[in-house]
């Protein structure tokens, strides 16, 4: 089976790794590079678990072609903390309870990043949308919503 | 519950002659690819079993732009469902497409997703075709014998079927310059938020010194394909469009439908409701139009 070298970005890191066209990103970041903190669950792209930041949006791992992320700039979960310290949306999410099995968590907070980078004070109502595309199972959504209201502020 | 995919061949042209040429060589065992939302979720299920994808993100002549094009506007292949919800363009010339692309929920999918690629995988339940049926969008195709423009109303065979050959590729959708008086609503309505659409509903109305000088009617997943309702669009044009009139066609639309029962809701209720999200978008246009 034929391979292809990809170059792309990963939480700041380059990279350049070898894929066969039928690996997902999804895959790619977590059986590849063990990059387990993004999740998979439905694996058709309605649940958001698999949420990473391809250039600076929000974007279901599952449902892209690893060799279609050439030349991408990657954000993970593993690439929220800096220098050994959580960033803002994690600390608000432990601070506030959002967080509970943790498995919608890393997709939720990247939703969260991806609109504070756009739009730093945002209302009840766009943290809503923002987050339309991430199911929780465990809760409702009101602590992650006040969770984002939190790291606006922070 | 499948979790990898099967393997197949991988080709990325950086031209349009070469991706019509390798499409037309493989005819329908290659997939055209142009962001993966809907193909890689339905090769997972096994559903398609393509010998080869051909991605056209690298196709030089393809691109995201939202741009005025003569006095209307185009929208170009690989434009995301989100560029164009966020397109100020798109939201000050044609505040109905916005709408129908904010109704869709999931960020993610939006971002990734174009909306030319909806329109190929022709779903009866796009929440983007009703729109374009209403706004008279035409889409400019390129193939092997050279380009064409189709009709968005001409586009569709039947569920997941295009006029396409398997070697024509949509580059771009074009949307005619609105005419002034003009405006347009949005309804669906959804089982869960992620769901598709059980019902959707576009209009767009022309109103000039009071009379409808234009309608379109267009609804979506009560049909093999989206369907306008002509004979409802005619009861409109010509006419100083009031309460009575708006029940009229709205009676229509849901008579003219052929709606399935499936696990989203019965026929029954989808062609009652399509009488009632009907009379809804027909009385926002209007409001729109005369604003």
């Amino acid at each position: 089976m034929k391979t292809y070298c990809i170059k792309l970005t990963i939480n700041g890191t380059p990279y350049e790794v070898e894929v066969e066209p039928q690996l997902t990103l999804n895959q790619l970041l977590r059986e590849r590079l063990e990059l387990t903190g993004t999740k998979i669950s439905c694996a058709e792209g309605e649940c958001g678990a698999c949420t990473v930041l391809v250039d600076g949006k929000p974007m279901n791992s599952c449902c892209m072609l690893a060799v279609t992320a050439n030349g991408r700039d990657i954000l993970t979960i593993e690439g929220l903390a800096k220098d050994g310290e959580l960033d803002r949306i994690q600390k608000a999410f432990i601070e506030k309870g959002a967080i509970q099995c943790g498995y919608c968590s890393p997709g939720m907070m990247l939703s969260v990043k991806a609109l504070l980078d756009e739009n730093p004070n945002p209302t009840r109502e766009e943290i809503k949308k923002a987050i339309g595309g991430n199911l929780c199972r465990c809760t409702g959504y009101v602590k992650i919503v006040e969770a984002a209201q939190a790291a606006a502020k922070a | 519950m499948f979790r990898t995919l099967k393997p197949f061949e991988y080709l990325e042209p950086t031209t349009l002659e070469e991706a019509t040429a390798v499409l037309s060589s493989y005819g329908n065992r290659a997939k055209a690819h142009a962001a993966g939302v809907d193909l890689v979720p339905r090769m997972r299920k096994r559903l398609i079993a393509p010998e080869c994808i051909v991605n056209l993100q690298q196709v030089k002549e393809l691109d995201a732009v939202i741009a005025e094009k003569g006095n209307g506007i185009r929208i170009g292949a690989l434009a995301s469902l989100r560029d164009i919800e966020t397109s100020d363009l798109i939201k000050a010339k044609y505040f109905v497409l916005h709408e129908a692309l904010d109704a869709i929920v999931s960020v993610q999918v939006k971002a990734q997703g174009t909306a030319v690629g909806n329109l190929c995988v022709a779903t009866p339940a796009s929440d983007v075709s009703p729109v374009l049926y209403a706004l008279d969008a035409t889409l400019a195709v390129v193939g092997p014998s050279g380009t064409r423009e189709i009709p968005i109303d001409a586009f569709y065979k039947g569920p997941g079927k295009t006029v396409l050959d398997p070697a024509e590729i949509v580059t771009e959708i074009l949307l005619p310059a609105p005419l002034p008086g003009s405006g347009g609503a949005f309804r669906k309505l959804f089982r869960t938020a992620e769901d598709i659409a059980k019902i959707n509903v576009a209009a767009y109305l022309t109103i000039e010194k009071g009379v409808c000088k234009k309608a379109r009617i267009a609804l979506g997943a009560v049909a093999p394909t989206v369907v306008r309702i002509r004979t409802a669009e005619a009861v409109l044009e010509g006419q100083k469009i009031d309460q009575v009139l708006i029940e009229k066609a709205s009676q229509i639309a849901s008579g003219e439908v052929k709606p399935i029962t499936d696990l989203r809701s019965t026929a029954d209720y989808r062609k009652d409701t399509a009488r009632v999200l009907t009379r809804r978008v027909l009385e926002k246009s209007l409001e729109r139009a005369t604003a």
